[in-house]
């Protein structure tokens, strides 16, 4: 039985530039699947595939078992929604959202109640008669989504729907798309490079880098324990820590971190007494003052301290050694060049694979 | 893959085919038959080939042996198509006068004569024993001639094969071509010198004096040419507005001569090419941060010297094009120099269309608009390099 | 001071640029037989003259006749290449385009008398197909340059948007390209229209007598007997031309406002 959508192998390239690489990736029926990273990752080509606007270069595409990599998009029953909308310009808001109906040779009154039912639940069955232009950006996102929505698409894309939105504008619609999603039981593949929107909205998240999935997991596993550098740096900030392991037991490696620092680390299969290795140590995990029973805790002086309203950020030393701390504002009362003690669990320090 | 890539393309083909086939008959071909009967010169060899094979080998000195005489009959004899035959007169005629008399009397004779053997040219008329015709029958012969393009320049071959200047009094393309030059370069710099500050000021103004300055450039594009042409004709005849209004006030007691010269030419044709040099500059000038200017001057520069330092030089590639544009059209002008303009301010277009409909040299007329035609390939093609949206010049 | 010569400046350069024009009009109801100033009285007997001579009114039939027919020709011709060269799947497309806008460039009188060659050559000089093929070259560049701008402000995701929702090609370019196109087309041809009336040069080369149109009579009236027919036709012209303008420009409005509307605003 094979996922409901699933990439075998599949790469794309254009001209002698591999954007997508031997991809490998399954989606089930109702997941919301957000595909993160940078511009150029290969992202969109993946979506632009998965919707026929790209064909594969090897490999194979299914969907509900079907292979479609060699179907053109009007045979694929996507809903697609376009960063810019891609409303047509020349037709009202109800002509809009009866376009794909009228492809599927619904019968006209049919459209009419269908059209009628879709404004009615995103709210906008006042405006049908306007043009797209007459709309604002909102609006215009609302009225995209329902024309992908309405004829009752197997799977829904967006193409970093919400980037031309202002920022309040944006959280709202992430929070409407979301509601969607668990009430049609829809299944949505989504590109954007917002890590904040990825992790707000996602079953799970697929972080690409350079046409290939660093780590696919649900949001928490990606933001507590990244496999690989990128993945951390990409998501959220973290301290990058490079460290020789002294020894390794029980899943525990005990790390020398230069300046005299030692900690204790988890660790997963692989790692072996006298490597070096990269670890995550998200800053919000780490502690200043007082360090509970078994956690690391290390000696270390107060450089800055940064405010930033809801938080503070704390820039720790010793000697050439460096962390930066995120802490409650009203924690403590740091001055710079004191001495603290900052602790965290061994299992917030994740090994990276690279 | 590889399918989807060629059932786009040659769909795209398909569209492009029938406009691709047209331009390329009606366009191409056109231009092609022009340069050609400048080169080719075939009229005396399509009618008399026996003529042309025998007569090669002959040295030019006294007259060719029988065998030449012979095919020439032959040739005569033959010849029925009475255009072909006419044209072949015509182009022998050219070459020697009297050839038309010579071959009147001939042909008829060697047609009459019942054994074609028995036929002796020199009896039939003794004038060809005169080398000079045989001369010119040779030389008539090689299908193709440089005679038409060193022509256009004023050259001719004498005797000898070896290229001359052509006599002065003979013909004047290298003078016309030169005054086309001239007028193309006066009415070009009088653009530039309006257009520039004219653009500028555009540019300084906003809401609706820079509507009307704006109006004012491009409704005249839209008015049709020989209207503008014929309201000029009005404004500057002797009777005219302007002399009208001169010698109104007090100013002149006769009117000037403002019509059939040089001036009438180069006042009409700037007016219809300023456009060309006003929406060029315009449109670079507008490209051009408005605080720039504001920039200099804060660093010190007097507008004299912000503009000559900061909005001359960037200015600069739009007045280029606007110029290269103007000068290009400008030198292609027929309808306003041959309607306002006397006999000495006609340029080539004049000089060109005169050859074709008025006497049919079809060579000579092939020869310099292929001079234009070079010319203007030429500065269209550095035009492309300064500007990438091509503007629409009016015929 | 400055500021009084900037104005003084613009002032006698709009003058200059809109006088010939102004100048020309009244003079069609002239009742004088001159071309001149001052009109002693006002009469029709021009614009009577110009619709009932015959060679005036043949020549506004047949500028008609040509420029509808060179209208049609280079509107198909032009849009069809247009789409053809839209998607970049043919090589050297820059060149062909280069190509098709070459006829705005050579000049009139040299391509004239390669189109005279050929056309006798082809049997087709003093015809009114001859005419009208020679007035299409001319128009087809026009076409291609409007059509093109117009298929360029088509945002292609919107065909694309098209497409997933469930529309085989000719259903995108019925229902989306085309009717976004549609501006442009009829713009190339109210351009191509306008030119090929204003077309003189080429008509003098291949017309005979009886293509005659209106621009090559007041050519010949100008230079041989010029009367205030002229004027009245000018007058005829401008009132064209201005009518075919203002419908372009009101199109290239509708159309920038619709490509506006294409283009996704942030609130």
């Amino acid at each position: 039985m094979r996922p409901f959508i699933q990439f075998e192998s599949v790469s794309k390239a254009f001209g002698s530039v591999t954007v997508v690489n031997a991809l490998d990736l399954a989606i089930e029926k109702g997941e919301f699947v957000s595909l993160l990273g940078p511009s150029g990752s290969g992202k969109t080509t993946i979506l632009m595939m998965l919707a026929g606007f790209e064909r594969p270069t090897q490999g194979a595409i299914y969907l509900d078992g079907k292979r479609i990599d060699h179907l053109p998009p009007y045979r694929r029953q996507m809903g697609v929604v376009f960063q810019n909308y891609a409303l047509f310009p020349h037709m009202s808001v109800a002509e809009n959202v009866a376009f794909p109906l009228e492809m599927q040779r619904v019968p006209r009154a049919e459209i009419a109640e269908r059209v009628e039912r879709a404004l009615d639940m995103v709210k906008l069955k006042h405006l049908k008669d306007r043009r797209p232009s007459q709309l604002s950006g909102g609006q215009q996102q609302r009225i995209a989504l329902t024309r992908a929505l309405v004829f009752e698409p197997s799977v829904i894309l967006m193409d970093e729907p919400l980037g031309a939105l202002d920022k309040q504008l944006r959280e709202h619609m992430q929070l409407e798309i979301r509601e969607l999603h668990k009430r049609l039981g829809l299944t949505i593949v989504f590109v954007t490079h917002d890590q904040s929107e990825a992790l707000t909205m996602s079953d799970r998240i697929a972080v690409f880098n350079a046409g290939r999935i660093e780590q696919i997991d649900d949001p928490q596993v990606i933001y507590d324990t990244p496999r690989t550098r990128f993945v951390a740096e990409f998501i959220g900030e973290t301290n990058l820590i490079e460290a020789k392991v002294a020894s390794v037991d029980n899943h525990v490696a005990h790390l020398s971190l230069g300046a005299g620092l030692s900690a204790r680390a988890h660790a997963g299969n692989g790692l072996s007494a006298g490597q070096t290795a990269s670890f995550s140590l998200r800053p919000e995990r780490i502690r200043l003052g007082a360090a509970p029973e078994g956690s690391n805790a290390l000696d270390m002086t107060i450089a800055d301290c940064i405010y930033h309203g809801d938080h503070m950020r704390v820039q720790l030393t010793h000697d050439d050694f460096s962390l930066v701390a995120r802490c409650e504002r009203l924690a403590g009362n740091w001055t710079i060049g004191a001495s603290v003690v900052a602790s965290f669990d061994p299992s917030d320090c994740t090994v990276l694979t690279q | 893959m590889k399918a989807a890539i060629l059932r786009e393309r040659s769909g795209a083909l398909l569209l492009v085919s029938p406009v691709l086939v047209f331009m390329a008959v009606f366009f191409l071909w056109p231009l092609w038959a022009m340069v050609t009967a400048a080169f080719v010169d075939d009229a005396v060899s399509k009618v008399l080939p026996r003529t042309a094979a025998s007569i090669v080998s002959w040295d030019g000195q006294g007259i060719p042996s029988e065998a030449a005489h012979k095919a020439l009959v032959q040739d005569l004899r033959v010849a029925t198509d009475e255009q072909a035959l006419g044209e072949a007169v015509r182009r022998l005629n050219s070459a020697a006068s009297g050839f038309r008399t010579l071959l009147g009397r001939t042909i008829p004779a060697v047609k009459a004569a019942s054994d074609p053997a028995q036929v002796d040219l020199l009896t039939v008329d003794p004038r060809w024993k005169d080398t000079r015709f045989w001369v010119a029958l040779k030389e008539a012969m090689p299908p193709y001639t440089d005679r038409n393009i060193l022509a256009a320049v004023d050259m001719k071959r004498d005797g000898s094969g070896s290229i001359v200047l052509e006599g002065a009094d003979a013909s004047a393309h290298r003078l016309i071509m030169l005054r086309t030059l001239l007028v193309a370069a006066m009415v070009t710099i009088a653009c530039a010198v309006i257009g520039l500050p004219y653009a500028m000021l555009a540019a300084s103004l906003t809401g609706w004096k820079r509507s009307v300055l704006l109006l004012a450039v491009v409704l005249p594009l839209w008015t049709s040419l020989l209207v503008r042409t014929a309201a000029w004709f009005i404004l500057l005849q002797n009777e005219g507005l302007i002399n009208g209004a001169l010698q109104a006030i007090g100013l002149i007691n006769s009117p000037l001569p403002l019509i059939f010269n040089r001036l009438g030419v180069v006042i009409a044709m700037t007016h219809v090419l300023l456009p060309f040099m006003v929406l060029p500059i315009y449109s670079v000038i507008l490209g051009i941060p408005g605080n720039l200017m504001s920039a200099a001057q804060s660093m010190g520069a007097g507008p004299v010297r912000a503009f000559w330092r900061v909005l001359l030089p960037l200015s600069l590639p739009g007045i280029l094009s606007g110029s290269l544009l103007v000068f290009m059209v400008a030198i292609g002008y027929y309808i306003t120099p041959a309607l306002l303009g006397g006999a000495n301010d006609q340029m080539i277009s004049s000089v060109i269309a005169f050859y074709a409909t008025g006497t049919a040299n079809w060579g000579l007329a092939g020869a310099l608009g292929l001079i234009l035609l070079v010319v203007t390939t030429v500065l269209y093609t550095i035009y492309g390099r300064f500007s990438t949206s091509p503007q629409v010049p009016g015929a | 001071m400055f500021r009084a010569l900037q104005i003084t400046f613009g002032i006698a350069i709009v003058i200059f640029l809109l006088m010939p024009i102004f100048a020309i009009l009244p003079l069609a109801f002239t009742s004088s037989v001159f071309l001149n100033y001052p009109i002693p009285a006002y009469s029709m007997r021009w614009m009577h003259e110009l619709t009932t001579a015959d060679v005036w009114r043949t020549s506004i039939v047949n500028s008609l006749i040509i420029g509808s027919g060179a209208t049609v020709l280079a509107t198909v011709l032009g849009t069809l290449a247009s789409l053809g060269m839209r998607k970049g799947a043919l090589p050297m497309v820059s060149l062909l385009r280069t190509l098709f806008l070459l006829p705005m460039v050579v000049p009139a009188v040299v391509l004239g008398v390669g189109m005279q060659i050929f056309l006798v050559r082809l049997g087709l000089a003093s015809t009114y197909l001859g005419v009208t093929i020679a007035h299409s070259v001319l128009c087809i560049p026009f076409v291609i340059v409007s059509v093109s701008a117009a298929l360029q402000g088509i945002d292609p995701s919107i065909e694309r948007a098209a497409s997933s929702l469930g529309a085989p090609p000719v259903t995108v370019f019925r229902r989306v390209t085309l009717p976004l196109a549609i501006p442009g087309v009829v713009s190339g041809a109210i351009f191509a229209f306008a030119t090929s009336l204003d077309e003189v040069v080429l008509t003098l080369f291949v017309a005979g007598p009886n293509q005659r149109t209106l621009a090559r009579q007041m050519f010949s009236s100008i230079r041989e007997n010029i009367n205030p027919t002229v004027a009245a036709a000018a007058l005829l012209l401008i009132i064209g031309t201005l009518c075919l303008g203002g419908l372009a420009a009101l199109l290239r409005w509708r159309q920038k406002r619709s490509a506006l509307m294409t283009a996704p605003s942030a609130i």
